[in-house]
């Protein structure tokens, strides 16, 4: 009896359905700054069962110049650290603003941390260096953390453009550092891939549909054909 | 499929409010002292659908945590004041403000707005006074047989009197500034209210404190880029058409999955 044959493709319909979501939201995101965009891939359980599985994808999406005072990029690997109400956050960047008390805030009023917390503003004119260092009226004010995580590492995504921090992340040594000042750097969504993998997830989805019906007119003629007498 | 249907329609719905953030901007780009804005978008929370399990025996493979995204929504429409282009009109009450600060006009239930559009007029009563007609704070009479009103640009106002060579100062015009400006509440009419978000006004004459200088006889025009927010409409135009497909695709999807029962 081919009943194995139809768990098969029902795990492999709901493989493909959970993709279709992925790429969804992606592409709901393709606009989003600072989005890292979730891969799917199956992974192969007892053998022939598919089981999605996602990784958040950390290559770099483009910088956009903004000319925005507080608007920063990373123009190479690594994270600035947030104080979020749920413990400290990573975050690819952004537009950040200041509050009323003059901290240095993401759009949540989650504050962005420097080696000595807070980072609070004066007025002024306010530059941010490669490395980090703030500075208003040529006055440093503090050096901002960007920490890395090692190679590898599928980061957690904790939604409003923020990641859960991995317990290997480690700062990112000062030559290395490429803050970007008045960048953000867009979603990395590639709209191209994503509408390629739309067309694959749909043609697929059917070709399995078409062997659950092939399976179905299998057991028809075994339960309805072959049992009667000639 | 539920699920990605709606997660694309967060999406589409994402690109119609920055759509009519970018209308707004082109719609103002004339409007003097206006700031553009632009909308900020962030992912939606995560659902982990399914925890880190363990398949088989227990040295077998350990999948992880399997977390899909539900779409994306607006985080901050965020204006950005930007020093508008200098505009010279040759105008006497026309006044640019170069640099941080705003002027103060009292409006009718006697509470104070702020702006940047410096383009004043005279009331019945010789007043400073908006085109809307609220008074600059504080209050300038400008004598009716004044010929010559000169205003300086740390904010000075003289006149001179009739034929007299003599320079009479009326008054100084007072400016506030804000922690972040772009925390104050649009009005309308070119005017902002305070809010929690923008902090306090803190009050000082043009040229002192970080506060900008007053040019006469110019306006500051709107910092709107018509072929940026062109660009970002183009865009935008184009996330949402590419919404829509997934939503078609997931659509499809189902219609063969229903297929499926004969």
């Amino acid at each position: 009896m081919p009943i194995n044959g139809m768990t098969r493709a029902a795990h492999a319909l709901h493989y493909y359905e959970r993709r279709q979501e992925v790429v969804a939201n992606n592409l709901a995101n393709a606009d989003t700054d600072g989005f890292k965009a979730e891969r799917v891939f199956a992974q192969m359980v007892e053998g022939a069962i598919p089981v999605a599985n996602t990784e958040t994808d950390l290559t770099a999406g483009t910088l956009k110049q903004t000319g925005g005072k507080l608007d920063l990029a990373l123009g190479g690997p690594g994270f600035f650290v947030m104080q979020t109400a749920d413990g400290e956050q990573l975050t690819r960047g952004g537009s950040f603003q200041l509050d009323a008390d003059g901290r240095m805030v993401d759009a949540n009023g989650n504050a962005i941390l420097g080696e000595g917390g807070e980072i609070v503003l004066p007025p002024g004119q306010v530059v941010i260096d490669d490395s980090g260092i703030v500075r208003v009226d040529g006055q440093e004010i503090d050096r901002l953390r960007i920490e890395r995580v090692p190679e590898g590492t599928d980061l957690t995504h904790a939604g409003a453009n923020l990641f859960l921090p991995d317990p290997g992340r480690e700062s990112v040594p000062l030559a290395d550092r490429t803050v970007r000042q008045g960048y953000v750097e867009t979603s990395n969504v590639s709209t191209i891939e994503s509408l390629v993998d739309m067309i694959s997830i749909q043609r697929a989805y059917s070709a399995v549909q078409k062997t659950v019906t092939t399976l179905d007119s299998i057991r028809q003629t075994i339960s309805n054909d072959l049992g009667k007498p000639v | 499929m539920d699920p990605s249907l709606r997660a694309a329609a967060t999406g589409m719905r994402a690109q119609q409010l920055r759509t009519e953030v970018i209308a707004n901007n082109l719609a103002n780009v004339n409007t003097t002292g206006f700031k553009r804005s632009r909308a900020h978008f962030e992912d939606l929370l995560y659902q982990t659908v399914q925890g880190s399990t363990t398949i088989g025996a227990p040295d077998a493979a350990t999948l992880p945590a399997i977390q899909v995204g539900r779409g994306t929504r607006l985080s901050a429409v965020e204006r950005l004041h930007s020093q508008g282009p200098i505009e010279n009109t040759g105008r006497s009450m026309d006044l640019a403000i170069e640099g941080e600060g705003f002027f103060q006009v009292r409006t009718p239930n006697d509470g104070i707005a702020y702006t940047r559009d410096g383009s004043f007029t005279m009331s019945d009563q010789g007043m400073l006074v908006t085109h809307g007609g609220y008074p600059v704070v504080p209050g300038i009479r400008i004598p009716g047989d004044a010929t010559n009103v000169v205003i300086s640009r740390n904010g000075i106002v003289t006149v001179q009197n009739g034929t007299s060579a003599e320079v009479t100062e009326i008054g100084r015009i007072e400016m506030a500034r804000f922690t972040n400006p772009s925390g104050l509440l649009s009005a309308g009419e070119n005017l902002y209210t305070e809010t929690p978000a923008s902090g306090q006004p803190v009050l000082g004459f043009p040229q002192e404190d970080g506060i900008g200088r007053i040019l006469q006889g110019s306006l500051e025009g709107s910092n709107v880029q018509i072929v940026q927010e062109m660009v970002d409409m183009i865009t935008s135009m184009r996330a949402y058409e590419i919404n829509s497909k997934a939503i078609r695709n997931s659509e499809e999807m189902s219609d063969v999955a229903n297929a499926m029962v004969r």
